[in-house]
């Protein structure tokens, strides 16, 4: 599936982005579920989540999705990863709530989840690794990347992917989708579906109505941890150039895999480790930094110091600009331009 | 390339720049007002965007035809998320955030968005496989699933009808509602509420059914609720989470622990398991299973140890400095010293200045120009003119910690290390500290002496009654007392009665005691009238009437340190009148109906899969679940009654300061098949009361409301004296003369008719008369001075939500917060006492560390200590502990389907890897829990979080998610602590929520091995 590269001529005007803090992430899945309300709830989407956060260490969703390959060659040319299948994403499991509940058989049923029960798209959460007292484990928010080198859009051979002009969402256009799934091999990260009822590819779309009406993507605007900021990489007065660009702090996922992702993460800074009488030991940190490095990339490192240097400054009673766009006192400030309140919007007639 | 006709103001006027060009050009400045504004323009018609193809399909699915405000009205603490219903086609497509809560103050984050995914997916519940949607009866054996829907005339007939069989034969308190906290509409809860109320049934203590009761913090503060508002958890320097998992269980709040670690603040994660939340914690202290106490008097150890003691907080706020007989171990009285004829509650100081002993004043904590002498030792002279040694409650603590807790030795108990715990100290006792506290501690056997311990910590460090302190978990405010929610009166003013009928007994109590702080007095208003109107603890129910005496007298799974068995706390309890008036069912009124409602007893009670399937299940004549949900309790019961939901109602979200907003959730949709509000279902059950006992040509019935000595010790002398003559009968009117809101309630034998025309007010039962009572209620509330004075139904319509402008002046839970609600800081929970010097409603008038009940002095905890967890369940090598699931209020979500796919479908139980390993288990496989008590079974989930030798199984699944539907819930044997049997001592005596005895569910005895 060897082609050229694409998307050189179509870099967009603006291009929309996500920070997500990891040091704010509970994992409650709100996005999860904020995401599955609004877009996959038709049929051949059950099994879709286009927002998924998994614990982290963990084999993710699709399982193991980080061994499947895919992005580019070194000519860059997209290469064809393992194409995931319906039982590494997980099945959406159907319950037998009538049996159980009017069918007569009294306790000798109880409800259970019908299907392929051996995995899920959240199948390890809180598992994690390390060893007690020195466990450890985060929560990992992931969407569709939005990259500014997409592998799907260079693989696909109906030229069914476009990344939008205007602000570099990219979409698959499913009247142009055939089903081939070359999109599937090629994306690295593994976030796009295929709708088995249609036989088109599916995934996140940055919420294009809602940007297009200034509204933030649902994950985001809904997400009560404030984990997510949402807005315009290339905004200075937003919060996300600030920490992108001018602190450096947050940083892309598996840079490695070449595709360039417009999602950032802030890494995780876990309580230091106990030793064997139980003291403090702050010899190496909780998550080893080897394994965020397998994340992020060595950019961690910086992030992390970065992160370090301005928590301790204001622990000592001092001030710091980085942290007060982490806090983020004002709700809307993560939404730098994508602030409007849904709630507002009228539709003139129904489409 | 996109059809879209792209209009973001940002760019609109921007050229044509590229991401490659970043930094070369700032973009156009923003529009001023940005968010505020455009939150208030909506979208011109010009900016209609249209779309084709896919984009169309996809566009389509982000409209709706209208919004509603709406918000999710159960007992997630504290909850008050106000969201927007978006309908379509009449019916709720999703539901959103609405975002609007203000920013008080530009220091302080802002409350947004507030929610989590049950909200984010609640339309899935409400229209999903779970929901019933009509009256059912059972036509097979109980708890076989065969059902027939029938009508709500014949649903209600079958009901009304056992309720009388009961009222006629055995009495009205054989009827028992147990009322949960899963659908806490107020103005529905309270419907049901007050239906029980008046209709003389048995109304069992939600607190005690749930056990969300904080029994340290009561002995110590006679009170628990006292929480500060979440936003205050940013302005902590030590946040300490203890005994709490806010990364499950407080979503929505979540976010201030998070952006006070930011700001400065240490975030230290105290638990025997590495919790989720201490991933973004600053330092995880592990401790052993139920050992906190020990953990905590280290610290206290080293806070006092190293001088670090905040002396004057301590001498004013607190019993440390009041003084103690040595002989005796109990305080030092006016009665010692003066005679018997003196105060038996009047407490002594040594005073510095004279070196004797001063009184401690009842009226203020200030201290007046008196010194007391913190570590005091003294000789005083008593009435009858010998001398005694006392020392005052500091000195013994100093003594007791030097003797057992120094770090080393508070280590071993609790398995921490002692360096551990000197910097805990030491960071506590220099910085402004909070525990955030759930009910977690509550739920242990000896879960007083954890949260008593706890409370000295915060004590010697002054860390309670300012912004960034104090511990709790929650509060409530918004009255109980129904004002006008059994529907307004047509010709009197419900509010007025009651209201007078407070003022009426306030002013009584005042005549006694001059110097009763509002909130004491208010307290004593619940235990005086309380009895006859309100509700009983339910461990008396268990105790007789379902078979948990036998449990309970177990002594290999009680407290091996008691010294007599649990019948001789018992009957010791009952012959002392400890707990007068609120024994119900009383002993030989065998229970006949119960009406569950909001909740699932079978679910919940500990135990109680065991325990009331096989002693109350088959007792009782008729069983009636009120739930929109099947529920496993729905599925043993007789009837099933379902009511509207959330978005199909208007209602409040019960209030609670510590989101300082009165949340409303409106009738963004129709009832959902033939469902209707519990204020209609009870006013027609009401009606069909009347109906049915005019047919059977039954005119009255009998209420067993008896006038307890408490009240009739309240009264003035000379009408004690006219109760004395005259006998309970003809005494009613009399109390009716004097208190005439208090006649309807003392009716010995009440007729059916006139019963329904007090309960309904003769407001019809329809939409016209709920709306006219709702929109009374909102007028009460803000006659009280919870809601603006400016609120009405159109404003909270529109706004989802309006900040609290006080605390109910008539109930004693909201005064328990014991602060000033300001429009522009969060608030501080005991502010007036620590600010304005106001005494604390317990025994001594401060937060009171020593207990001199003679229960406590026999049990050792007359002090703050530690006890190891008895064996409850028996001797077996795992300890099983709990806490709220991530997925579920309670049960409400827990078989969602949506929900169940973000995690494994079915329930699960979380055990160290290394412990699995050595019983030859794997991740994910089904394994039966077993101990003494009883057994379930169980897929296991491996996770090296779990402490070695601990099994976590969060709650609450159904049973029906568990083979034989027997869950977890099963094999705890749901102990109670003797002590907690105690009374007739200061604030140690029972009201509403508050001093009663509650199940221990935690740290049960299990062992496990693979289901066959």
């Amino acid at each position: 599936m060897a082609r050229i590269r694409k998307d050189a001529e179509q870099q967009p005007k603006h291009q929309v982005s996500m920070v997500f803090d990891l040091n704010k992430c509970l994992g409650c899945q709100t996005c999860t579920i904020a995401c599955k309300r609004l877009w996959t709830r038709d049929e051949g989407m059950e099994y879709m989540w286009w927002a998924t956060v998994n614990t982290q260490p963990g084999r993710g969703t699709p399982r193991d999705y980080e061994k499947m390959g895919g992005g580019f060659d070194s000519e860059d040319v997209p290469r064809a990863g393992h194409l995931p299948t319906r039982g590494e994403f997980g099945d959406a499991w159907k319950f037998n709530y009538d049996e159980v509940f009017y069918g007569g058989k009294g306790s000798k049923v109880h409800l259970k989840p019908e299907g392929d029960t051996t995995w899920g798209p959240n199948w390890d959460e809180d598992q994690g690794g390390g060893e007690y007292p020195n466990s450890y484990f985060f929560y990992l928010p992931r969407i569709c990347n939005h990259c500014t080198h997409p592998a799907c859009l260079d693989a696909c051979p109906r030229a069914a992917i476009e990344k939008r002009e205007e602000d570099g969402i990219v979409l698959i256009n499913e009247d142009r989708c055939r089903g081939y799934r070359f999109c599937m091999e090629a994306c690295p990260y593994k976030k796009i579906y295929f709708n088995q009822a249609r036989k088109v590819a599916q995934k996140c779309i940055f919420c294009f109505p809602r940007v297009d009406k200034e509204v933030a993507p649902a994950c985001a605007r809904m997400c009560p941890g404030r984990v997510r900021f949402a807005g315009y990489l290339d905004d200075p007065e937003g919060p996300i150039y600030k920490l992108v660009k001018d602190w450096k702090v947050a940083i892309p996922l598996h840079p490695e895999y070449g595709t360039e992702p417009n999602v950032y993460y802030v890494p995780p800074i876990a309580p230091p480790r106990l030793d064997k009488d139980g003291n403090v030991d702050e010899s190496s940190p909780r998550i080893p930094t080897a394994y965020l490095e397998h994340l992020f990339g060595p950019a961690v490192h910086g992030s992390l110091e970065i992160l370090q240097r301005e928590m301790d400054k204001t622990r000592g009673g001092g001030k710091s600009e980085l942290m007060d766009l982490l806090i983020s006192r004002r709700w809307l400030d993560m939404f730098h331009n994508l602030d409007r309140d849904p709630a507002t919007l009228e539709w003139t007639a129904k489409t | 390339m996109a059809t879209s006709k792209f209009s973001r103001r940002l760019f609109l006027k921007t050229s044509a720049l590229s991401v490659l060009a970043l930094g070369l050009g700032r973009l156009q400045p923003l529009a001023p007002g940005s968010a505020e504004a455009s939150a208030a323009t909506a979208v011109a018609a010009g900016e209609t965007i249209e779309y084709t193809g896919f984009r169309q399909l996809l566009a389509e699915k982000w409209t709706w035809d209208r919004t509603a405000k709406i918000t999710h009205c159960v007992d997630c603490y504290p909850g008050q998320c106000s969201w927007t219903a978006y309908v379509k086609d009449d019916m709720v497509i999703r539901e959103e955030q609405t975002g609007h809560y203000p920013q008080l103050n530009p220091d302080l984050p802002d409350m947004n968005p507030r929610g989590c995914q049950k909200g984010a997916s609640f339309g899935d519940v409400m229209y999903g496989a779970e929901r019933i949607r009509y009256p059912l009866m059972r036509i097979g054996e109980r708890g076989s699933g065969k059902w027939r829907r029938v009508s709500w005339d014949e649903a209600l007939t079958a009901v009304a009808g056992a309720m009388i069989d009961a009222q006629q034969t055995v009495g009205a308190e054989s009827c028992v509602l147990e009322q949960g906290p899963g659908n806490i509409g107020i103005f529905q809860a309270e419907s049901v509420g007050s239906f029980a109320m008046n209709w003389g049934m048995t109304s069992l203590d939600t607190d005690g059914l749930i056990n969300d009761f904080n029994i340290g913090q009561y002995i110590t503060f006679g009170k628990f609720q006292q929480a500060s508002s979440v936003d205050d958890w940013f302005n902590a320097e030590v946040v300490l989470i203890w005994h709490k998992n806010p990364i499950y269980t407080r979503i929505p709040s979540y976010h201030y622990i998070a952006e006070a670690r930011y700001r400065g603040a240490t975030v230290v994660t105290i638990a025997p398991d590495a919790s989720p939340s201490t991933m973004h914690a600053d330092l995880y202290v592990p401790v052993d299973f139920g050992a906190d106490a020990a953990l905590a008097l280290g610290m206290a150890q080293v806070m006092i140890s190293e001088g670090l003691v905040k002396e004057e907080f301590v001498k004013e706020q607190t019993d440390l400095p009041l003084l103690v007989r040595s002989d005796s171990g109990r305080f030092l009285r006016a009665t010692d010293i003066e005679g018997s004829d003196a105060r038996d509650d009047q407490f002594y100081f040594l005073d510095a200045a004279s070196g004797k002993p001063s009184p401690a004043s009842r009226e203020t904590l200030a201290l007046g120009g008196v010194d007391p002498v913190l570590d005091a030792r003294a000789e005083v002279r008593l009435a009858d003119g010998s001398k005694t040694e006392v020392r005052s409650v500091f000195s013994i603590v100093r003594e007791q910690l030097d003797r057992d807790y120094k770090p080393e030795q508070a280590g071993a108990l609790c398995d921490t290390a002692p360096d551990l715990i000197r910097k805990l100290a030491r960071m506590i006792a220099t910085k402004r500290s909070m525990i955030i506290l759930g009910w977690n501690s509550a739920k242990y056997y000896h879960g007083d002496l954890i949260e008593r311990a706890q409370s000295l910590v915060l004590a010697l460090s002054g860390n309670w009654g300012v912004s960034g302190t104090g511990s709790a978990g929650w509060n409530q405010s918004g009255d109980a007392k129904s004002i006008s929610i059994g529907r307004e009166t047509l010709e009197d003013s419900e509010y007025d009665r009651v209201v007078r009928q407070h003022k009426d007994v306030i002013k009584l109590l005042r005549d006694k005691d001059p110097t009763l702080t509002d909130e004491m007095a208010a307290i004593e208003y619940e235990r005086t009238v309380g009895p006859l109107t309100s509700m009983a603890p339910p461990a008396f129910y268990w105790y007789h009437h379902a078979g948990y005496r036998e449990v309970w007298n177990n002594p290999a799974w009680g407290d091996p340190t008691m010294k007599r068995s649990f019948d001789d706390y018992y009957n010791e309890a009952m012959e002392k009148g400890w707990w007068e008036g609120v024994v119900r069912p009383a002993p030989d009124k065998t229970p006949q109906v119960l009406i569950g409602a909001a909740g699932s007893t079978l679910r919940r009670t500990r135990g109680g899969l065991k325990q009331l399937l096989e002693h109350t299940w088959p007792k009782l004549k008729m069983i009636v679940s009120i739930d929109p949900r099947m529920s496993t309790t729905c599925l043993y019961s007789d009837v099933i009654l379902p009511p509207a939901w959330f978005y199909e109602r208007e209602d409040f979200r019960f209030h609670s300061p510590s989101v300082t907003y009165n949340t409303y959730t409106d009738r963004a949709v129709e009832p959902l098949g033939e469902t209707i509000t519990e204020w209609e279902m009870m006013g027609r059950l009401s009606a069909k009361l009347k109906e049915l006992a005019a047919q059977r040509g039954i005119g009255t019935f009998r209420q067993e409301r008896k006038l307890t000595k408490a009240f009739v010790g309240l009264l003035p002398t000379a009408l004690q004296a006219v109760y004395r003559l005259l006998g309970t009968a003809v005494f009613e009117r009399a109390v009716a003369w004097v208190l005439p809101g208090m006649a309807s309630r003392l009716g010995l034998k009440r007729s059916y008719a006139d019963a329904h025309e007090q309960f309904t007010k003769k407001e019809p039962v329809n939409r016209e008369g709920y709306l006219r009572s709702f929109n009374t209620w909102i007028n009460d509330q803000a006659r009280l001075g919870l809601f603006p004075k400016d609120a009405t139904l159109e404003r909270y319509k529109k706004e989802g939500f309006i900040r609290m402008t006080g605390l109910d002046p008539l109930d004693p839970v909201s005064l328990n917060t014991s602060c000033d609600i300001e429009p522009d800081k969060p608030i501080v929970a005991l502010q007036w006492h620590v600010r304005d010097k106001v005494p604390y409603p317990t025994l001594v008038r401060r937060a009171q560390f020593y207990i001199d009940h003679d229960w406590f002095l026999e049990a050792g905890e007359q002090l703050p200590v530690h006890k190891p967890n008895p064996n409850m369940g028996g001797d077996h090598p795992f300890r099983m502990t709990s806490g709220h699931l991530r997925w579920s209020i309670h049960s409400i979500w827990v078989a969602n389907k949506l929900i169940q796919r973000t995690h494994r479908g079915r329930p699960g139980m979380f055990v160290n890897p290394g412990d699995a390993e050595r019983k030859g288990l794997k991740d994910g496989e089904l394994v039966e829990v077993f101990n003494d008590f009883s057994s379930f079974q169980v897929h296991i989930i491996t996770s090296a979080s779990v402490r070695p030798g601990q099994v976590i199984i969060y709650h609450a699944w159904e049973p029906y998610q568990f083979p034989n539907w027997k869950s977890y819930d099963a094999a705890i044997p749901g102990m109670v602590k003797y002590l907690h049997l105690a009374g007739g001592y200061g604030h140690l005596r029972y009201w509403r929520w508050n001093w009663q005895p509650v199940q221990s569910d935690r740290a049960i005895a299990v062992d496990m091995r693979r289901a066959a």
